[in-house]
């Protein structure tokens, strides 16, 4: 069958790179083959794109940030460590100097008992305390250095009190008092497991600084490692966003340039159909008038040898001819509709409304129906066109309640959505059936047979593209025999200033 | 009516012309009609060349002009006819069945005397037809020198 090739081809294997794509499959337009999204990031709007891509990005540097500065304050902390260090090991040199100059001044005094000799002695006895407390201040919380503290401190009270001791003894006794212990000296023993202490210390502390050597190097190079993954992390995600961004962007110039052919191809159609009605007025006239034309000749010049019979075909073929003439002119009028440009004047529909009926009535002299017209307000649109709309819903109106023996036209207006206005046409006449509701506003469409009411079946068309030309809608409402209500809406006329 | 002035009736359409022509027959004034195909043929007519070589000079009364006609079309040869001194005189009156705006306004911007549009109805056609060729072809006094045959 023909039609058959007006559906969409069955996807094929190997022939389109894509063929699911539904813009690929249902358009020609050329585009290169792009890798397509995941259908999740697809939902999401270019907003929550962006918005997901910088937070991902955010998380990121916050983490990062985190880490890297955990790892800095361990290196500080350790470098602050190191300089306790270093004023420990050099406050446990001087601790030992000063122990070594007190004995040994203690021990010259004790063979010579030259007081000049107690100088160093006393001068470790008054800052023993000093020492002590500056010693306890730099030893951390390691506790193996703590406890060596506190021996060390017994370790210098012993040795002092011991050469305290050696001293009164050798101010009391002499220098014989104290032989023995001048030679050796009062607290040898001790100094010697001071030294020993403070060289276990030394070790320790170096031990200490070198784990913490380490530490910190580790952390800094931790650190350094995490700042570039960090980097790495910002620009993948980067260039993710600007990927997202960048596919929005392209989708969007391509939806612009797809909107612009399409604008240029509907500006070419419009001018074909300009082109169409000029056509129609030109070339489908000519031939009407042609037929009218030599078949009044016709009736004219055989008019005695025609019966009755044939002078009312002739009649007959005249008038099917006026009628399409008269189609041609609404079809004429209702392509002018959509093409012309539009007027924005205040409109008073009450004026025009009274003009409208003005005109109508002309033929109607010996007419009863019976108006009913509410206030109208003033809209805003082209007067022309509105015009017509008024000429087609009341001559419909009074065309449709010709055969009731009291035709009643109401015309008025409701309150409509904000901003606009219902204005409506209603009428007691033949009405129609809703369930063609959706017919009426069709161009052609007709719900009467010609024989009952005559019309080209354009009117309602008409009033339908004049009033979506004002940005209004229309609808109607009715029911057969029992009459039938016209509404369309339109913006109202904005106060001035 | 002392002298016969011509009337020239630009109309591509056989059956067109001659129901003018019929419509003038009623008034007797279809003997002084002449009938052209096309653009060319008026501007033939006009400057007295082709088949209007040996044609007794002098302008027409009035013309009748279609606008769509084959070779040259109305607004065509309404330009040349009012852009030369010698025929800008003659009163052209459109007769053509477009309605348009586009047309009208061209035409009248063109210099065109009048813009007929040509009625569906018979009836009308020829009362339209009928009172055109009377009014200019007798009634109206046409301009000066417009008689003289040069």
């Amino acid at each position: 069958m023909e039609s058959a090739t007006q559906h969409p081809p069955a996807p094929l294997p190997a022939v389109s790179p894509d063929p699911t794509d539904p813009v690929a499959a249902s358009t020609t337009v050329h585009r290169p083959a792009r890798p397509r999204l995941p259908t999740w990031i697809a939902r999401w709007s270019i907003e929550q794109r962006v918005l997901g891509g910088f937070g991902l990005v955010f998380a990121g540097i916050v983490v990062i940030s985190a880490i890297s500065y955990r790892n800095t304050s361990v290196v500080l902390h350790n470098s602050r460590l190191d300089k306790a260090s270093h004023e420990l090991m050099q406050l446990l040199a001087s601790i030992g100097e000063t122990l070594d100059a007190a004995e040994n001044g203690h021990r010259r005094f004790l063979v010579t008992g030259d007081e000049s000799y107690l100088k160093a002695h006393r001068t470790a006895r008054e800052q023993a305390p000093e020492y002590f407390r500056y010693l306890e201040s730099l030893t951390g919380a390691v506790p193996e250095q703590r406890t060596r503290v506190t021996t060390l401190e017994e370790l210098i009270n012993r040795q002092l009190d011991a050469e305290t001791k050696a001293i009164a003894q050798r101010e009391k006794h002499g220098a014989a008092g104290v032989r023995h212990l001048a030679l050796s000296g009062a607290a040898r023993l001790e100094l010697a497991d001071i030294h020993h202490v403070i060289a276990d210390f030394e070790s320790t502390e170096q031990r200490l600084m070198q784990a913490r050597v380490f530490q910190s190097t580790s952390s800094t190079r931790k650190t350094i490692g995490l700042l570039g993954l960090g980097a790495f992390l910002q620009l993948v995600l980067l260039g993710s966003v600007y990927y997202l961004i960048h596919h929005d962007i392209t989708a969007r110039r391509r939806i612009a340039a797809e909107l612009k052919r399409r604008g240029e191809l509907l500006q070419a159609a419009n001018k074909e159909l300009e082109a169409f009605s000029y056509s129609v007025s030109h070339d489908l006239r000519a031939p009407l008038r042609h037929i009218d034309g030599y078949a009044s000749l016709l009736a004219k010049t055989a008019s005695e040898s025609l019966n009755d019979k044939a002078q009312r075909y002739l009649q007959t073929i005249s008038e099917s001819a006026k009628q399409m003439g008269q189609l041609i002119d609404d079809l004429l009028v209702f392509s002018r509709m959509g093409r012309q440009e539009m007027l924005h004047t205040t409109v008073d529909l009450n004026q025009l409304v009274k003009a409208v009926i003005h005109d109508l009535r002309l033929g109607l002299q010996e007419s009863k129906i019976s108006w009913t017209i509410g206030t109208l307000p003033d809209v805003s649109g082209d007067p022309a066109m509105l015009r017509q709309v008024y000429m087609n819903l009341i001559s419909n109106a009074v065309k449709f309640t010709a055969t009731r023996s009291q035709p009643k036209i109401d015309i008025g207006a409701k309150p409509g959505a904000p901003g606009e206005v219902n204005l409506f046409v209603s009428d007691n006449g033949v009405g129609f059936d809703m369930q063609y509701v959706n017919k009426l506003f069709g161009v052609f469409q007709r719900l009467h047979r010609n024989e009952d009411f005559e019309g080209t079946g354009i009117g309602l068309a008409n009033v339908r593209r004049i009033v979506h030309r004002h940005g209004g809608r229309t609808w109607a409402e009715g029911a057969l025999d029992q009459g039938a209500t016209f509404y369309f809406s339109l913006p109202i006329q904005r106060p001035p200033g | 009516m002392t002298t016969v002035r011509p009337i020239l009736l630009a109309e591509d359409n056989p059956r067109d012309a001659e129901l003018a022509l019929a419509a003038m027959e009623e008034h007797h004034i279809a003997d002084n009609v002449i009938v052209c195909h096309d653009g060319t043929e008026v501007l033939d007519y006009l400057y007295c060349r082709g088949s209007y070589k040996s044609r007794q000079h002098g302008n027409p009364a009035v013309i009748f002009l279609d606008l769509k006609m084959p070779k040259m079309d109305g607004l065509e040869v309404l330009r040349t006819i009012k852009n030369d001194a010698d025929l800008k005189p003659i009163p052209v009156v459109m007769l053509t069945s477009s309605r348009e705006e586009r047309d009208l306004a061209q035409s009248y911007a063109l210099g065109a005397n009048a813009y007929v549009v040509k009625p569906v109805e018979f009836h009308q056609f020829i009362t339209a037809v009928k009172e055109l060729g009377v009014f200019w072809g007798v009634i109206n006094e046409p301009p000066p020198g417009i008689n003289s045959a040069s």
